[in-house]
């Protein structure tokens, strides 16, 4: 399955439609979760030639899922114009030590939004 | 680079023009369009909408808890919806934790609510540094944050979008909820800056702190 946008002059109205009213991202199916709020979730250690949303920094780090965002379409495939792969996403915090050593505060973290595609069980 | 105008454009300036000029040409795009896409966020969306929000959410305690529950649906009731806004997650600053935005991926920034972004959140060095050097960076927008605060920096990398309810002033009780969206800046509800205390009489007005 390929995306094949169309390449269509914009008009100033539906330049208007899209500013005030956005395009979601979210897709309404019912898709089980594979990962609930309080798991131990690890980000994969990947490195795709191809367009991912999965940040270097926090490749094959440990955190903790704090919110499932619902079903949204998938960006790393999307970039290819290949499907739209529906799939979770969720709210991942990760403490600042685990990403980046001993030396910065044990009190700050990371949030990062992440992809069913992007995460494994721990 | 060595030019003989007496104004001379940037090589930038000069390469959108002709890449527009091409674009027009071949009708893949309508001048009356961009046009309209250029007054809508120099002229109409900016950070008086986010400000419209936050004072709200300070004088109105159910809409506060709707708004951190689901932004998304809470920014809705205002109307105040629109591109790079659609799926909104609002994050509130308190004593103990102090919020901060980013992309590190791009620059991505909930544009109705906050309008375009500022060149430095779109910089190399914000997008890598604040992850790793958050306190200091801040300390750099003139923000000491306290040893005991937990700092939480949000990587807008998916398709959410981020808006910091910043904390309200102690200095502000009493004030309509107008006079209270002009103290609040766009950095504060980034999370580069806390919103100031009005320090006069005279009614406050909303700027932008440096960088």
């Amino acid at each position: 399955m390929s995306i094949d946008p169309p390449n269509q002059c914009m008009t100033v109205e539906s330049a208007q439609t899209l500013m005030n009213q956005g395009v979601s991202c979210q897709v309404e199916i019912d898709l089980s979760a594979p990962f609930q709020v309080g798991d131990r979730v690890k980000a994969k250690v990947m490195h795709p030639e191809t367009y991912t949303r999965l940040p270097r920094y926090v490749r094959g780090k440990v955190g903790e899922v704090v919110k499932d965002h619902g079903v949204y379409v998938f960006p790393d495939t999307m970039g290819q114009r290949l499907s739209t792969k529906p799939q979770h996403v969720y709210s991942v915090r990760f403490s600042a030590q685990s990403l980046w050593g001993m030396d910065v505060s044990p009190n700050d973290a990371l949030y990062i939004d992440l992809f069913d595609d992007h995460l494994e069980a721990v | 680079m060595a030019s003989h105008h007496h104004h001379p454009e940037s090589e930038i300036a000069l390469r959108v023009k002709a890449i527009e000029s091409l674009l027009v040409e071949k009708g893949i795009v309508d001048p009356a369009t961009l046009d309209t896409i250029i007054e809508t966020y120099e002229h109409k969306v900016g950070p008086h909408i986010g400000a419209q929000i936050v004072a709200k959410a300070w004088v109105d305690p159910d809409f506060k808890a709707r708004l951190l529950d689901d932004g998304t649906g809470a920014i809705a009731e205002l109307g105040l919806t629109g591109f790079s806004s659609e799926h909104m997650v609002v994050v509130e600053n308190t004593p103990e934790v102090h919020n901060l935005i980013v992309c590190t991926l791009c620059s991505c920034y909930p544009w109705a609510i906050l309008g375009l972004p500022p060149t430095w959140y779109k910089s190399f060095a914000y997008r890598s540094r604040v992850v790793i050097e958050p306190r200091k960076v801040l300390q750099e927008f003139g923000l000491e944050i306290p040893e005991h605060v937990e700092v939480r920096v949000w990587d807008s990398n998916a398709d959410l979008r981020y808006l910091v309810l910043p904390e309200r002033p102690a200095e502000t009780a009493g004030m309509s909820e107008a006079d209270l969206a002009s103290l609040i800046t766009r950095n504060a509800m980034i999370g580069t800056a806390k919103v100031p205390a009005p320090t006069s009489l005279n009614p406050p007005v909303a700027q932008e702190i440096s960088p």
